[in-house]
Parts: structure tokens; sequence; C-alpha cells
């Protein structure tokens, strides 16, 4: 166990050694590995930060009911009724806007004020706000539920709150898509660099490997720093990526913030967790491991 | 210690390099291995190191059957073969002591014991004042005898050496012959293959010659090599037999 300790070492040094050697060609390497990187990483970031957005809003999806503006006083409380009473599992609050109480917090608007001051008549009808309870099939119970509802008589109008949200979760659908896509060809230029950077390795080292051979190493002896070679590059790689992609964020989250103000809310781009940041590096790392092993035994026959 | 039965070696489709070779040399024998340019000396020291594999026939060194030998347990059984071979194949990027290092550094071998080991060689072959220096500030003479310090540095049973004095002069080549002496005097069986007949024939306990093989067919055969034993002060459990109508 202990010898086999020490050859890990000895691997693990002259790997270090190895990528000291030649700093330009080893710093090249990991700029070209880690900007790759950087790609994915970047997409995970936008799709992990519009994903509670989304999330957040598709839980509680609304359809609004709006009246007829003749519609009689009462009946708004009466078809409020019916909705509980027909769909109980289906809605978590069934709630009545009244026509006065909407112009009233139209008015509350400086924009409108003007414009409704001049209005002989209150011209909103009576509302009802149903929230939706979350579940299977969402979208097309809201729809469902919407279609009987514009039967009904009284109602002018239904509709349906969240469509932007299922658009941005189509969007996000898509997006995610994209970047398994995106993440999948960044994965093969990893996999081309750390070949060709293993099999550069290879080549100039054949003098020592033959040495080695001679001297009664046995394959894995002469494997193991090349396999160190490309986890060590994808790892170090990998960092710099997270590193390049944190800077990146940081002026986009800068405008973001400026943006979001106007809008009264709060939204800031972000890495993932530092766990799935630590599974990535670990992923990264076992995938140039892998290709370094398909190297080496393919350029190291000799 | 080591034995050939009717060994063939060629190369793809070509003409055999060796043909029906079959000798044995006893443990602490001090052989010699004669023969113009392409006879094959090269070829056979390589079979013996487990780096070449027989096209035909058996071979048995160290108690091991090559040819039964998995590739996994070819390593294993080279720890046990110190080789030198016709160039040095030493590291120039690393020291005089990291060359001798290496053999041990593949066994895993602790690096305070290894490092003294690893001096200790360097040591019976002269070379302990340099052993920092990079192997390219020695002098031809003087890296053989790292090459050497290398091979036996993981304590061989067999030490098997390809034209080590070839280029070197007189004097140097004599003080080589000695080191190779000195390891088979502690019972290191030696073969070494060499043009220079006259040095081996002082050091050399016995001799085998091969001679350039022609086509192999199988109308015409041809004699591989033929053991001759020039010192008489060894002469080893049994006679040589290489070749033969072949």
């Amino acid at each position: 166990m202990k010898s086999l300790l020490r050859q890990h070492r000895y691997a693990l040094l002259i790997t270090v050694r190895r990528l000291l050697a030649q700093p330009i060609s080893s710093l090249t390497n990991l700029l070209v590995i880690a900007l790759a990187l950087a790609l994915p990483l970047l997409g995970a970031s936008f799709l992990i930060s519009l994903q509670p957005v989304a999330r957040q809003v598709s839980v509680t999806p609304e359809l609004t009911v709006f009246l007829k503006t003749d519609a009689p006083v009462g009946q708004a409380e009466q078809l409020a009724r019916r909705i509980r009473q027909d769909h109980p599992d289906q809605t978590t609050q069934v709630r009545v806007v009244p026509k006065d109480r909407a112009l009233a917090d139209l008015r509350t608007n400086p924009a409108w004020e003007q414009a409704l001051k001049v209005l002989p008549n209150n011209p909103l009808p009576d509302a009802i706000i149903v929230e939706l309870a979350a579940g299977e099939d969402l979208a097309s119970r809201a729809d469902e539920m919407a279609r009987s509802w514009r039967k009904w008589p009284g109602v002018d109008l239904v509709q349906l709150d969240s469509a932007w949200v299922q658009r941005l979760e189509a969007l996000l659908r898509f997006g995610r898509i994209g970047l398994f896509l995106l993440a999948l060809s960044v994965m093969l230029v990893v996999l081309a660099t750390v070949f060709n950077t293993v099999r550069m390795q290879a080549l100039s080292q054949r003098e020592e490997i033959g040495v080695a051979r001679l001297v009664g190493a046995t394959e894995a002896f002469v494997r193991r720093p090349f396999l160190y070679l490309g986890a060590l590059t994808c790892t170090l790689a990998t960092l710099i990526s997270i590193g390049i992609a944190h800077l990146t964020l940081s002026p986009l989250n800068d405008a973001l913030a400026s943006l979001a103000r106007t809008y009264d809310s709060e939204f800031m781009l972000s890495l993932p967790s530092p766990l799935v940041l630590i599974v990535a590096v670990l992923c990264v790392a076992a995938l140039g491991a892998l290709s370094a092993r398909w190297s080496v035994q393919r350029n190291t026959r000799f | 210690m080591i034995e050939f039965q009717h060994v063939f070696k060629s190369y793809g489709q070509g003409r055999n390099i060796l043909a029906d070779i079959t000798f044995q040399v006893a443990a602490g024998e001090f052989v010699y291995v004669a023969g113009p340019s392409g006879a094959g000396k090269s070829t056979l020291l390589k079979l013996i190191g487990g780096l070449e594999a027989p096209s035909r026939g058996s071979i048995q060194v160290n108690g091991q059957r090559l040819e039964q030998l998995s590739a996994r347990a070819r390593p294993y059984l080279r720890r046990s073969v110190g080789v030198i071979l016709q160039d040095t194949h030493l590291l120039f990027d690393r020291s005089v002591i990291e060359n001798v290092l290496l053999p041990l550094t593949v066994t895993g071998l602790a690096s305070s014991v290894a490092r003294a080991r690893a001096r200790a060689a360097l040591d019976k072959v002269g070379l302990s004042a340099k052993e920092n220096a990079p192997p390219i500030e020695l002098s031809g003479g003087e890296q053989q005898r790292l090459a050497i310090a290398r091979a036996i540095v993981n304590r061989p049973a067999i030490l098997i050496a390809d034209e080590p004095t070839a280029s070197l002069d007189r004097d140097t080549a004599r003080r080589i012959m000695s080191v190779f002496k000195d390891f088979n005097r502690v019972g290191v069986t030696t073969v070494i293959a060499s043009h220079d007949d006259e040095l081996m024939a002082e050091y050399a306990t016995r001799a085998f010659k091969i001679e350039p093989g022609k086509f192999a067919d199988s109308a015409a055969r041809r004699t591989a090599a033929s053991a001759t034993q020039p010192n008489s002060a060894h002469t080893g459990p049994q006679e040589p037999h290489l070749g033969g109508n072949v």
C-alpha cells in the first residue's frame, strides 16, 4: 500500500515537473480548456438564476374572471361561490375585486389619475381572481377551467395570468437543451485538447518511457503521470473557468441590478452552488484522466 | 539461470535473425557473446531480458518461462535482469543519482532506502562524486558506468550488456569490464555481447559465437551460432549448444 502511495506521489511530482518545464504551453492549454468550460458554466448560471423566478410565479398561477360591466350587483360573489364549490381541490383562493375598489386602486396610480377624472362613470367591471393549486398538468387544467367559465352568464373575459410564465418555462426548457448540447460540445473540446496534450507529452517522453520499461516499470507506472496530467490540467482549467465566470457575472449583475430596480425588484445572476461546482470540477477531472488514458494507451505503443 | 530451447526469432515475415538456438547458462557464469554485426547478438540479449518475445521456442530466465509470462508479469521479470543496451539510454534531463533512482522508484521503494542504495551503486562504479551532475557532463566511460549503476541498483540476478565497451579507449574499457567482473564475482550471472574478442577473453569464463544467418527456408537452413569456451576457469554446468543445421 505504502509502495503504491509512493508511486502515486512520484507520478504527481513528475506531472507537476513536466507542466512547469513548459510553462507557456501548459498555460495556453489551461486557458483554452478554461475558456471552453466557462461558456456552459455561464449558461448554467443564467438558467439556475432564472429558474426560481419561473418556479416562484408558476406555483401560484392565477385566472382572472372579468364580468360584463352591466352585470348585476352581487353576481361576482355568486360566481365566486360557484367556483369554490365546483373546484374545491383545484383552487387555493378565490377573491372578488369589486369594480369600485379596482377604480380606487387605479386612481392611486398617478399615470391614470388624470385620465380617470374625465370619465363620467366607472368603466371597470367586477373581477374574480382565482389562485390555482399547483400540481400535474396545471396549464391544461387552467385552460379547461377558463374555457368553461367563459360560457357562464355575466362573464365577459377569462384571462390566464400565468401565460408568460409558461412561455418562460418553455424558454428555459429550450435553454436547458441548448446548455446540454453546449456542454457536450465543450466536453469534446476538452477531450480533444487533453488527448493532444498527452500525445505530445508521450512523444516527448518517449526515451523516459522506454527506460522505465527497461528497468521494470509496469504499464500502470508508465501511464500514471499522464493520467495525472489530464486530471490536473482539467482541475486547474475548471477552477480558472469558475474564476472567469465569476468575473464575467460581476459587471452583468451591476447592469441587471439597475434594470431590476426600475421594476422595484431584485434579480442577480449567480454561479451554481459550491457543491455543484465541486462535482463539476471532479467530473471534468475524471473526463481529463479518461481522455489521457485513451491517449497514452494509443501513443505509447513503442 | 538462463535456458534457450530451440529458439527462433524473426521480425514479421522476414528471415530468422536467430534460428534454433539452444543453450543453458548457469548461475554465476560470465558469458561473452561474440559475432559480427547483424548476427543477432543484441536480439539474443533482448530475448534474455524479456524485451523481445521469441517467434518460436522456449526461454527460461531466473526460473520463469518467458513464453508463459503474461504482459503484466513481464516487468517484474525485468527487475531481476539488469540491462545495459548499446546506447546507454540515460535520461539527460535528470541528475546522475536520479537516473540510478529510477529502477528503485518503479518498485515503490522508500525514498531514503532508495537513495542509500543508489549512492552505494554509484560508489561501486566510482561515480559518487558526481551524483548531482547531469549525465551530459560525464565522459563516455562514466556514462557507461552510470548505465551499469542503474542496471545493478535493483540487485539483479542477471546482468546483460550489449557492446558496453564499443566506443571506449582500452584503459576505460578495461575499467568497465572490471566493474562487470566485480559483480560477477559476487554471484551475478553476466552475459555480454561484444566485438572485442581479445578483451572479452580476459574476463569471460565462456563464449558463444553467433554467425550471420542466411534466409531460412525448408530446403536450406542455416547455422545460427556456435559456442566456444575460451577460458577454462569456469565452465558452467553444461556445454552450450547454439543452432545446428537449422
